[in-house]
């Protein structure tokens, strides 16, 4: 087996699927950056450079699929709640169906 | 909403701490200044959440949570054509958008083409300036369906007949805010138009 081509392959696919697991998490509840992070970290097996996810929301944003809000803390350091908008929920369920579509599809070859 | 720096007991790694934002600063230099601060309270507001469940001492927690976030100069150089993007599309400063343009050419046809359509837009500009200086062989020069010239004809011959005239100059302003216009306003609604 080649090692090192799965790895690669595996590398690419988890990067190809992390805005649809940024909107799968964001549709059970609002987070803010560091917790989203742990909230995917918890759920899937994914790690990922964290500073890269913030770019990702400012693209998800600027697609009207998330939007934002700035709640400030006690502490003085406010946080950045993001949350899906209801294009993002409709676009979620279009790539839901795509996902279902080419795991019967793998499944079937 | 005002950026409020961390505080550290040790002052190597208030320094660490600094040394990184300063980085962000840097990075983001380019982005006006709402957006600027936007990153950097964002950023601020990671590296504090972050150290809020201490694990060992505070500068290795706050080495590790640099780490973790990754090199300012690397993730940010994917935030800033975003953001760029972002700012042309809610203005009308040509100089904002051609940036813009430039800095998203990696992501997608769409923006090539709108690179070109600018260009066009410069040419409108530049035949005004030909006119002036140059009048006799600046125009609309048509001799049939299938041979005109918009711009500058050096083989002027009798057939060729030019037919703007006085209102050459008018013509091309109007097409320069038409083209301007349009170019802006697709590149606000590009998510409607284009998708990439």
């Amino acid at each position: 087996m080649n090692e090192e081509y799965k790895n690669k392959w595996i590398s690419q696919l988890k990067k190809g699927t992390l805005p649809f697991i940024v909107l799968s998490v964001l549709r059970r509840n609002t987070y803010y950056g560091y917790d989203l992070i742990n909230e995917i970290k918890k759920l899937t097996d994914i790690v990922i450079a964290e500073g890269t996810l913030y770019p990702l929301l400012v693209r998800l944003k600027n697609e009207n699929l998330v939007s934002h809000s700035w709640v400030e803390q006690e502490s003085g350091i406010p946080r950045k709640y993001y949350q899906i908008t209801e294009e993002g929920k409709n676009t979620l369920n279009a790539m839901k169906d795509y996902w279902t579509y080419i795991n019967n599809t793998i499944q079937s070859i | 909403m005002k950026f409020k720096e961390l505080t550290f007991k040790d002052q190597h790694t208030e320094r660490i701490y600094k040394d990184y934002i300063s980085r962000v600063k840097n990075s983001v230099k380019s982005l006006n200044s709402d957006n600027q601060n936007e990153t950097l309270l964002e950023i601020n507001s990671h590296i504090y959440e972050a150290l809020q469940a201490p694990a060992e001492n505070e500068t290795t927690d706050l080495l590790n949570v640099l780490q973790k976030l990754g090199s300012p100069e690397h993730f940010l150089k994917e935030l800033v054509p975003e953001k760029k993007l972002e700012e042309a599309a809610s203005s009308f400063n040509p100089l904002k958008i051609l940036k813009a343009l430039i800095l998203n050419f990696g992501n997608g046809f769409s923006y090539i083409v709108f690179f070109i359509l600018y260009v066009l837009l410069a040419g409108f500009i530049f035949m005004i300036y030909s006119k002036i200086v140059n009048p006799e062989q600046t125009g609309f020069f048509y001799t049939n369906a299938t041979s005109w010239v918009l711009g500058i004809s050096k083989n002027y011959n009798p057939h060729e007949k030019e037919l703007l005239g006085n209102w050459f100059i008018p013509v091309m302003i109007l097409l320069t805010i038409l083209f301007y216009v349009v170019i802006t306003l697709l590149l606000r609604f590009k998510k409607k138009f284009l998708k990439k």
